[in-house]
């Protein structure tokens, strides 16, 4: 088999994202249902709005 | 198109594939010429939108907001919600193994004959969509332009070849970055001139009531008739398992985010699709409404595409052609007049004024559009050229109202999204034939230097049967929603696959092995039993494969294979 990626042994790598504001994956993660509920809701309103 | 046009897409197009030959060059491995480098997240985002997004999404998409409104946006609900899967279970799961293919994986945890059964899934749907990829736009632009369609076709074709040849995974992220910059560019300044171009005097409230008025606006459908296409819960149902299929099993798609240099790049360039799809995919809609609402106030010719105007024309069954285009310019002349009326009373503060306008204003449209389908079925019957209207509306506009040296990049849009797509399905069907297939059945003892040297040929083998099948493609009527339909028969078995795969310990090769060609079997009953929405087919597939999985395990011997593949 072959080796897995060094950058993999890394706990590091798995926990944290890097990203500033945005430190945990579940915070991304969160980050991307709320946008996704936003946008649905806002298309929802557009709908309702304009028909 | 002018000089100045030629210059901007002949300039571009060949310099972006310059440019991922000379940053390749030099002997590659076998790991970097088919999973790439150290690629950063952004570029592995890009990647994975630059994949999916092919011509036909920037040609057809506005084209669609034009005829039918916003509705399609309902298509990429399940988006979001299946890259999250894709990110947290599958993606870490591939990285550790550190897999070439998802089918790879298949092998591992099961046994050769589930690789080879996801491979050939994989390759016999992506193959023919490999020639709808380049088919698709070359028919629209030669149609418009007057081209040779066979030499766009194979000029197209044979330059993504070369540098997909030359330069590998690396050679598709590292283009895919500079395509998808030049598909930005034009189509923010198509939206920018549009919006300038706009009646003086249409506000964004009268603009957006317009095209309500119109039924262009209504996004989200709640109808739970599961006939309908395009729902709220197809959209989030149907829609999630179809993307999970196609993000997490489809090797075009794999590939991109397996050539992050860490499981973070991988993740983050997913979880930057899920939050930008939805809102780039209604843009490109809302571009069509716009459209729309620009030709309420110019005159629109009756039909986009010039050889269903031309079979008008030309047509036995219609007398008097001139009179059926005099009739519809009429409708659109009252039209313009009672919309007219409509924005003075609307300004004026007088909303019944405003209403009975809008109400003639409609009127004159219906007029209009069965005038243009009167004339659409008079053609119809001699030729299939009127049913693909929509795909023609945004490049009318383009030619009609957007500026020299603007038209080149609108075009060289479209052809960066061709090749980008193109280039990432020809780089995974090799790299899915050389590993799963080559290295599997042909030469097991292969080194990865002759895996190399095969790849490249394989890259040249499915890109001149893409060619091939984009130049006899108009020989199958209605080929894109054909391939749709297939793409959507396959992937939910496909899906199957990897769900009992990552989820199910109990089940072994075997008995997932018989389950997917149970489950396949059944799809195919249904789909020529039914009349279901295409949309619905992922997810019967996928709960097909895992219950059949889980009924059949307990009547064969064979024990789960290899507990570090779970």
């Amino acid at each position: 088999m072959k080796p897995a990626p060094a950058a993999e042994t890394s706990s590091r790598a798995a926990g944290e994202t890097g990203l500033p504001l945005l430190r945990s994956w579940p915070a991304v993660y969160g980050l991307v249902l709320g946008s996704f509920a936003l946008w649905v809701g806002l298309l929802v309103l557009l709908t309702w709005m304009f028909s | 198109m002018n000089a100045l046009d030629f210059v901007v897409l002949i300039g571009s197009m060949l310099g972006i594939a310059g440019y991922g030959i000379w940053r390749t060059r030099g002997r590659q491995d076998l790991a970097s010429y088919l999973k790439g480098g150290q690629t950063p997240w952004f570029a592995i985002g890009l990647s994975v939108m630059a994949t999916q997004a092919s011509a036909v999404t920037f040609l057809s998409t506005p084209g669609q907001g034009y005829a039918s409104g916003l509705g399609f946006v309902q298509i990429y609900f399940g988006v979001p919600l299946a890259l999250l899967i894709v990110a947290i279970f599958f993606l870490p799961i591939f990285r550790r193994l550190n897999v070439y293919t998802a089918y790879e994986y298949l092998g591992r945890r099961f046994d050769t004959k589930t690789r080879l059964l996801g491979a050939a899934l994989f390759l016999i749907q992506r193959g023919l969509g490999a020639g709808l990829t380049i088919y698709a736009p070359a028919i629209v632009l030669t149609t418009v332009f007057g081209w040779p369609l066979d030499l766009t076709i194979i000029c197209s074709g044979l330059l993504v070849i070369v540098y997909t040849v030359a330069g590998g995974n690396n050679a598709v992220t590292v283009t895919q970055k500079y395509q998808f910059g030049i598909i930005f560019a034009g189509m923010l300044t198509a939206g920018c001139l549009l919006l300038a171009k706009l009646p003086a005097g249409l506000t964004v409230g009268d603009t957006l009531t317009l095209a309500g008025g119109f039924h262009k606006l209504q996004a989200v459908n709640f109808s739970t008739d599961v006939h309908e296409r395009y729902t709220l819960w197809s959209g989030l149902l149907g829609g999630t398992f179809l993307m999970l299929s196609y993000f997490g099993t489809d090797q075009s798609q794999v590939q991109r985010y397996l050539s992050g240099a860490s499981l973070r790049e991988g993740r983050l360039g997913l979880m930057f699709n899920a939050v930008c799809k939805i809102p780039m995919q209604f843009c490109i809609l809302m571009l069509g409404v716009l459209i729309f609402v620009f030709y309420q106030f110019e005159p629109a010719p009756v039909f986009f595409n010039p050889a269903a105007r031309q079979l008008l024309v030309d047509s036995r069954s219609n007398p008097a052609p001139g009179a059926t285009e005099g009739a519809f310019n009429a409708a659109g002349a009252g039209l313009r007049t009672e919309l007219q009326n409509w924005l003075h009373a609307r300004h004026a503060g007088d909303p019944v004024a405003a209403e009975h306008a809008f109400a003639a204003a409609t009127q004159a449209y219906q007029q209009g559009e069965q005038i243009r389908r009167d004339a659409g079925q008079q053609i119809a019957a001699s030729h299939a050229a009127a049913g693909n209207e929509a795909d023609y509306v945004f490049i009318t506009f383009i030619l009609q109202q957007l500026p020299h040296g603007v038209i080149g990049l609108l075009v060289a849009a479209f052809f960066a999204a061709t090749f980008s797509s193109k280039a990432a399905e020809l780089n995974a069907l090799s790299a899915s034939t050389t590993m799963d297939i080559y290295r599997q059945l042909v030469r097991r003892d292969a080194t990865d230097a002759a895996c190399v040297t095969a790849s490249k040929w394989f890259t040249v083998f499915w890109g001149l049967v893409a060619i091939g099948f984009a130049l006899y493609a108009h020989l199958v009527e209605n080929l894109i929603q054909a391939v749709n339909i297939l793409g959507s028969i396959f992937y939910g078995v496909m899906l199957g696959l990897f769900v009992v795969a990552f989820f199910i310990r109990y089940v072994g090769g075997t008995a997932v092995f018989c389950a997917a060609l149970a489950a396949q079997a059944l799809v195919f009953v249904l789909y020529f039993s039914l009349t279901i929405s295409y949309l619905w087919y992922p997810l019967i597939g996928c709960a097909a494969c895992v219950a059949l999985s889980l009924l059949m395990q307990p009547l064969v011997s064979a024990k789960p294979k290899n507990d570090e593949a779970r």
